[in-house]
């Protein structure tokens, strides 16, 4: 059943309630107009306890990739002891293919403004810090706008209506990144916050105990955070009508995956870009009825369906019904759901380019900390390279395969996900696709000059 | 990212008597940045990002007056500078063009795109044009793969681009 009504894009036309064209700007006076900031008012009015005991009961999975419950992730926060306590937000969306957390930023702030004083008054944080990558130019513009609006409306800052939190009156700062991919890391975002390099540290100590500064820091996807004031302002019960629960009579510790989620769509397609639809939809409808097919008579072959780093699904797996949801990892054989932001592969595009690009990516956006990750990603990238240009030998796939998997997979071998990000695209693209690497490399490669059956 | 290497026994240090960081600069900044954070170091983005945006890169006698301001020591700041790929070290062009080459870009036709702009202002990937007009990057994904092919030149997206579309947006520049 497609959605009937939209949750996170409320005031953002999308089809097919909308159109792209009208997206605008939605300032304070219209998103309060719109019903804006009443989830606050009741947040405020119902308290913490309140809000915190609604998403945890909503089970609101993180939006940013890794699917952490929100509601757990903000029960583990000390309890407060008087000094500061934080937020950051991120919105540093640098995943390759993922352009969804934008659309948010750029046309509907005040929906993550929201949120970000909900969660702000539920965990207790009185500083929230917002993360955006530093390519977001004019998204940055019209975010600093709706910051300045909630400001003057008395949303956040000293006199706001929420009062104080932890004994301060609560701020919003927009921190702008520099080009890095690793700053999405939540704990390589807290040293970049810091004025750092970004690196991201060794856990534990996890971020709700020491974060920002070495206070506790619950850190948020853009995203995550926009569903919270429907949650508060509906309920948990009304937000779980959409998407797809957990299968019938499975124990509670089965995660499941309610809501909506916004899905992008780049590549060959009709009319790409960011849809919303339940969790669980599946693949093959967000292609067709959303993006309305492929192009210029294009046929599909794979695709990335959340972002590089969960690596790829075949045509083949979608035609049998892949849906997008938590579970679509250990179904359908990737890394998971990610950012959920799907890129079509057609035909005509070679799986082993593709490969090398994604290597490239990550031998590029390494940070270098770890050397599994900063050797290993340069050598795969290395690999294809010379693979892509008919150089390669057998002995090279079993080499790279050999190399992809063991990249992070290793518990405690690297510090981050980026290293399992090159690990899962690289390795799921050769095993679905192993015929076009064995084609490349299969061919004879020196030039026979024995002219045969001569005289 | 990290892997700017130098030759630091040999480079030249340019300096010029007037200071980069003026104090009616130092004073705007400080009023918008200084309560927001509450260690100085956590000042080097912000304030890096102004000095770029003040002279279109980061001259090296502005690194050391910036660190001097927040109290830390060079190295860190420069630490800093190292690692993010917007911060420029060297002057770059008056625009800088960044294409992008992630999967979305790539398999939509980046190729054409970044072929065609180094074509017609004769350098490569990472380099300046002689008369300091245009730098050409290539750069991964910048979020705006709904309209790939896609290019930022300075701080403005250039969408779904062709390679005559490009050429044509590149000509209006002065
Ligand atoms: C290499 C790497 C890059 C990441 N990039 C992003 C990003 O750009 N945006 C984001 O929201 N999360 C990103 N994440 C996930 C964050 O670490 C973190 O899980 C998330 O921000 C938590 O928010 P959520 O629970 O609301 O999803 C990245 C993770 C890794 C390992
Ligand atoms: S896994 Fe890679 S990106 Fe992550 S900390 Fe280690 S070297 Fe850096
Ligand atoms: S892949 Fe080019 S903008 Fe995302």
């Amino acid at each position: 059943m497609p959605l009937e009504t939209p949750v996170i894009f409320k005031n953002v036309p999308t089809p097919p309630w909308g159109s792209f064209a009208d997206r605008t700007y939605v300032d304070y006076d219209a998103y309060v107009k719109a019903g804006g900031y009443e989830a606050l008012q009741k947040g405020i009015d119902g308290g913490a306890e309140s809000i915190l005991s609604e998403v945890k009961a909503a089970e609101l999975r993180g939006r940013g990739g890794a699917g952490f419950p929100a509601g757990m992730k903000w029960g583990f926060l000390p309890p407060a002891d008087g000094e500061p306590r934080y937020l950051a937000i991120n919105a540093d969306e640098s995943e390759p293919a993922t352009f969804k957390d934008q659309i948010l930023i750029q046309f509907d702030p005040h929906t993550v403004i929201e949120g970000i004083v909900l969660c702000m008054i539920a965990c207790q944080l009185d500083t929230a810090y917002f993360y955006i990558r530093g390519e977001y130019h004019h998204h940055r513009d019209a975010f600093e706008r709706a910051i300045q609006e909630a400001y003057d409306h008395n949303v956040l800052g000293t006199n706001a209506r929420t009062g104080k939190i932890n004994d301060r009156w609560p701020n919003l700062y927009l921190h702008r990144g520099a080009g890095a991919y690793i700053c999405g890391e939540e704990t390589g975002l807290l040293e970049s916050l810091e004025g750092k390099r970004g690196w991201p540290r060794i856990k534990p100590p996890f971020p709700a105990v020491a974060g920002a500064f070495a206070r506790p820091t619950i850190i948020n996807n853009v995203e995550t955070l926009a569903n919270v004031p429907f949650i508060v302002t509906h309920g948990a019960d009304a937000w779980k009508k959409n998407g797809k629960g957990r299968p019938e009579g499975a124990p509670p510790q089965v995660p499941a995956s309610f809501g909506t989620k916004l899905f992008g769509i780049s590549g060959p397609v009709n009319r790409p870009g960011v849809y919303e639809e339940h969790l669980g939809v599946p693949l093959k409808t967000l292609i067709d009825d959303y993006a309305m097919g492929l192009k210029d008579g294009e046929q599909p072959k794979a695709y990335f369906h959340g972002g590089i780093s969960m690596g790829v699904v075949s045509q083949e797996e979608v035609e049998a019904g892949v849906a997008m949801d938590f579970d679509i990892g250990k179904k359908w054989n990737n890394l998971g759901l990610g950012t959920a932001c799907v890129t079509v592969i057609p035909q005509r595009v070679s799986m082993v380019s593709m490969a090398r690009n994604c290597s490239r990516f990550y031998s590029h956006e390494s940070c270098g900390q770890c050397t599994p990750c900063r050797e290993g990603t340069t050598w795969t990238a290395k690999l294809l390279e010379r693979i892509e240009a008919g150089d390669g030998t057998t002995k090279d796939l079993d080499l790279l395969l050999e190399l992809a998997s063991s990249m992070g997979s290793m518990p405690g071998s690297t510090i981050c996900g980026l290293a399992d990000g090159n690990n899962w695209a690289i390795r799921t693209i050769v095993n679905k696709f192993f015929h076009e690497f064995e084609e490349k490399v299969s061919k004879s490669s020196t030039v026979s000059l024995a002219v045969v059956g001569g005289a | 990212m990290a892997w700017i290497t130098k030759d630091s026994a040999n480079t030249q240090i340019d300096r010029r008597d007037e200071p980069y960081l003026s104090a009616e600069f130092k004073k705007a900044f400080d009023e918008k940045y200084a309560d927001r954070y509450p260690t100085r170091r956590a000042l080097s983005l912000p304030i890096l990002h102004a000095i770029q945006h003040e002279y279109n890169y980061l001259p090296y006698q502005a690194l050391e007056e910036a660190a001097e301001f927040l109290g830390i020591a060079v190295p860190e700041l420069l630490d800093t500078a190292t690692f993010y790929e917007e911060y420029f070290l060297e002057p770059k062009g008056k625009y800088t063009i960044w294409v992008c080459q992630s999967v979305s870009c790539e398999i939509m036709g980046e190729g054409n795109i970044t072929q065609a702009i180094s074509d017609k202002l004769g350098i490569d990937p990472g380099e300046t044009t002689a008369d300091g007009k245009f730098t050409l990057m290539k750069v991964e994904c910048i979020g705006a793969c709904g309209a790939a092919p896609c290019a930022l030149i300075n701080e403005d997206l250039a969408e779904d681009l062709t390679p005559d579309s490009v050429l044509k947006r590149l000509d209006v520049l002065d």
